[in-house]
């Protein structure tokens, strides 16, 4: 043996033990400030990053100790590194049994908590007794401790949290008499009920109802914020009951935290869907406007979740915050996002009393330096236009007097804004045609000059030049942008139907190209179909070509119906800010594999019945693809119902989705790709079942 | 001069504690015997899942008395609190003859323990206040704390419950710590 040691090479051995080792030496010694010295470093190293956990048993013997100090950081340590030695951590538990008998409540509560955050199994069989008796605790703070600790345990093993009775525990603790103690009991309930199968663990009746409303108001920021949460889930049978829970929540109007007076606007904006007096609920519109305000003096983070849930409030209830529109009037010093979002809020609050003032603003705002932000007001003003009847000449105005700026971005942007107007307004404005034409050569984006092109075809026999100014684009017809191409197609062929006796060439020249050398089939049918239609019938050309469009208008609503509500029940949540229901952007946590599986459910059920959400959303997609090309006046989408529109879509989609799967001869069984796409993630074998049935 | 060198320090420090553990079976009393020394009352007790350590005072010596859980999961990681230990109390239960081979595997496993090498051995053959209860000597056979080489050891009988022998233990281990520091 001592021969191997000899011709071992040395390149391993070092004289240097590493600090770990004299860690450990400390750890271990016979002195106890110098083991209470040792612990510190080992959290120190731990919270810079540092493997630590080689430590785990001689930490773990310096747990007992009358030292709370000490016993805080040796508990942060086992939480941190309980997981990667799982097997030793048994070694603590007599100490947990222990602390949790303490006379100290702090101690106890500590205790319980650790042992609740130490999420390995070996610990979970003991952690049952001393849970037991902290629930039963004479101190409100461990019983609170315990309530949350409860929820964790549930998570990690559901049937011994409810075999061990402690979900019962915990539905009795709703009724506690600290209101701590309620509030967390309800944190803990709606967590386990959300993680449960069943959803009936918490349900809200007459007492607890009570009990939650007095804790209400006596309990913290957290806890506020879970008794609210819970009250917006509950469902008052009245419109009594409802006026009565509203007026208990509204004081948290007031809170100085943002979540609560969020919180708190969510349950009444939900209750206001039942209350029937029409006092109470203009009554409430009034004041939730305050709170509202007083958000947007916060930090521009919580300014911008303020603002966009006031965003989503203004879809549902657009009389809220009538006459505060001066709040929303951008800063010098707010951030783009901040800007942005309160762009559109003034949008949605312009009426004809205070368009003046807006129009004003927006004009200042359009002579920023950010060019993202100059050119949504610039939209913005265009908006306005099409919203009130009465400012359209005015903003018309204001865009004419930015077109004379001649920045290049606003001029491009002001003409697209202007297209739109000219649609909502025919032939009103058509004195300013000379202006924008002037333009013609400093556009060089698709979108403004298609917007150009669009307006020069459709009042083609006002303007004398027409046909030249649509000449100088045949030669660069190759180069540009499809959209620009497709309005070039049509607005040549409005041009010969307005002035057939000087344009029929270009129209031939054009169509030549459009047919014969254009690779983009869109363009090539377009110029198919016009072709066809006046080689055959030229009145019917005209009737198609230049047929009445159905008017425009702002979509104030930019969400669908449905989408709005199940937003509206997620105020004050991260789904209210994204504007996207939770299920598409949550599940890969937890409960992942189980979202996964319900959306799949869910998913299958809304196709087959055609869920009103879907249906809206792509009538949405409609309307903004009417603005887009709104050109093709007569095309059978827009003559079309949309009911029917809708479901050559939706069936499209399905199309899509099986192409997707590559299962293009299971057209007939709309389910198949879902449910071989769930029964992937989960080895469930009733859908397992089916899917080996169809083979 | 080294020893004021080290009165120094053992102000600067504080006191040095003299490590004591406390082995043994499941269910042999080392909780018990614990808590006697400690309090000088019997606690009702549950099986220990991981370990107690208490301070005792003892004739001026400060000793840190660890009690290791005995089930059988537990006893491989007795190892992880040999480090800088001056004494070992080794209980047996007396009445439990099935297992007293147990208990000599157990125990002689321990010292085998390079950390162990100059730790002193004290047995308590424990619960002599009930019936059957085996004999210090039986013990101490049963054990094979005759073959032991190189160890300071003794064996007392003891019963945790009434208190009797503690003391007596106590008192043979004050002596050899004192006589291993001069």
């Amino acid at each position: 043996m001592n021969d191997f040691r000899v011709t071992k090479p040395k390149f391993f051995a070092t004289t240097k033990k590493g600090e770990n080792y004299e860690l450990r030496a400390d750890l271990n010694s016979e002195y106890r400030d110098r083991r209470k010295d040792a612990i510190k470093k080992v959290i120190a190293n731990m919270t810079v990053g540092k493997d630590v956990s080689g430590l785990f048993p001689e930490v773990l013997k310096n747990m007992q100790t009358e030292d709370l100090e000490q016993k805080k950081l040796v508990y942060l340590y086992l939480m941190n590194y309980a997981k990667t030695q799982p097997e030793l951590v048994i070694l603590a538990v007599n100490t947990f049994v222990k602390d949790t008998d303490d006379i100290n409540p702090l101690i106890r509560a500590l205790a319980i908590r650790t042992m609740g955050c130490i999420r390995v199994e070996k610990i979970i069989d003991y952690l049952c007794e001393p849970l037991r008796k902290c629930l039963k605790d004479d101190n409100p703070y461990v019983r609170k401790t315990a309530a949350i600790c409860v929820a964790k345990l549930y998570d990690l093993n559901p049937e011994l949290a409810t075999e061990n009775g402690f979900v019962a525990v915990l539905q009795d603790m709703v009724s506690d008499a600290n209101p701590m103690v309620v509030a967390n009991a309800v944190t803990a309930l709606a967590e386990i009920n959300e993680a449960s199968t069943t959803k009936d663990i918490f349900v809200i009746n007459t007492p607890t109802l009570t009990k939650l409303l007095v804790a209400l108001n006596e309990c913290t920021e957290w806890g506020r914020i879970a008794i609210l949460t819970a009250l917006a889930d509950y469902r008052p049978s009245d419109s009594k009951e409802a006026e009565h829970i509203v007026e208990r929540v509204i004081p948290q109007f007031q809170h100085v935290n943002g979540s609560v007076v969020l919180s708190a606007i969510k349950v009444v904006m939900i209750y206001m869907r039942i209350i029937k007096t029409d006092e109470m609920l203009r009554q409430l519109v009034r004041k939730m406007a305050p709170p509202l305000v007083t958000l947007l003096a916060s930090a521009p983070e919580v300014q911008y979740v303020a603002l966009r849930n006031i965003n989503l409030i203004l879809q549902k209830r657009s009389d809220i915050l009538q006459n505060e529109i001066r709040v929303f009037f951008c800063k010098y010093n707010d951030p783009p996002y901040v800007k942005l979002e309160k762009l559109e809020i003034m949008i949605k609050l312009a009426n004809d009393k205070n368009v003046d003032q807006l129009l004003s603003e927006l004009k200042e705002y359009a002579s920023e330096v950010d060019v993202d932000f100059v050119r949504k007001s610039v939209r913005a003003i265009g908006q306005c236009a099409i919203k009130i009847d009465e400012a359209s000449e005015r903003c018309i105005n204001v865009l004419l007097d930015l077109i004379n700026t001649k920045v290049n971005y606003v001029v491009q942007e002001a003409i697209i804004v202007i297209k739109d107007i000219f649609r909502k307004y025919p032939n009103n404005y058509e004195g300013i045609i000379p202006t924008l034409c002037q333009n013609l050569e400093v556009l060089d984006e698709p979108e403004a000059k298609a917007s150009l092109i669009w307006i020069i075809g459709e009042y083609a026999e006002r303007i004398e030049n027409a046909d030249e100014l649509l000449v100088t684009f045949l030669d660069t017809f190759r180069d540009e942008n499809s959209q620009v191409q497709l309005q070039l197609v049509t607005a040549t062929v409005k041009l010969f139907l307005k002035k057939p006796q000087a344009t029929q060439n270009i129209v031939w020249r054009l169509l030549q190209i459009a047919t014969s050398e254009c690779d983009n089939p869109d363009i090539r049918d377009r110029a198919y179909v016009y072709w066809r239609l006046l080689s055959t019938d030229p009145q019917a050309a005209k009737a198609v070509v230049l047929s009445d469009r159905p008017v425009i208008s702002v979509q104030g609503n930019t969400l669908s119906g449905p989408l709005l509500e199940e937003l509206i029940n997620n105020i004050s949540t991260l789904a209210s800010v994204y504007h996207k229901p939770p299920e598409t952007f949550l599940g890969r946590g937890r409960f992942g594999a189980d979202a996964v599986q319900r959306r799949a459910i869910e998913e299958q059920e809304e196709a087959s019945r055609e869920s009103p959400i879907q249906a809206q959303v792509k009538t949405n997609i409609e309307n903004l693809l009417d603005l887009d090309f709104n050109d093709n006046s007569a095309t059978p989408t827009s003559n079309t119902p949309p009911s029917s529109s809708k479901s050559t879509n939706a069936t499209a989609n399905v199309d899509d989705l099986l192409d997707l799967f590559g299962g293009s001869n299971m057209n007939n069984d709309l389910s198949t790709p879902l449910q071989s796409s769930s029964s992937n993630n989960h080895q469930n074998n009733g859908l397992t079942n089916d899917l080996v049935s169809l083979f | 001069m080294g020893a004021i060198l080290s009165r120094v320090l053992g102000r600067l420090w504080g006191e040095k504690e003299v490590r004591i553990l406390i082995l043994g079976l499941d269910g042999a009393g080392k909780t018990t015997i614990l808590y006697r020394l400690q309090i000088g009352e019997v606690v009702t007790t549950i099986p220990t899942i991981g370990f107690n350590v208490e301070t005792v005072t003892y004739k001026n010596i400060k000793f840190q008395v660890w009690d290791l859980g005995g089930q059988t999961s537990i006893r491989p990681y007795w190892r992880c609190y040999y480090a800088n230990t001056d004494a070992v109390i080794y209980v047996v239960d007396s009445v439990d003859r099935d297992r007293m081979s147990t208990s000599k595997e157990e125990l002689h496993a321990m010292l085998d323990e390079e950390e162990l090498r100059d730790a002193a051995l004290l047995v308590f053959a424990n619960k002599q206040d009930m019936v059957g209860a085996m004999s210090a000597a039986e013990v101490s056979d049963a054990l094979g704390l005759g073959t032991l080489k190189n160890r300071q050891w003794s064996i007392y009988k003891t019963s945790a419950v009434k208190g009797d022998g503690l003391t007596e233990g106590l008192d043979w281990l004050v002596n050899i710590i004192r006589g291993n520091e001069q």
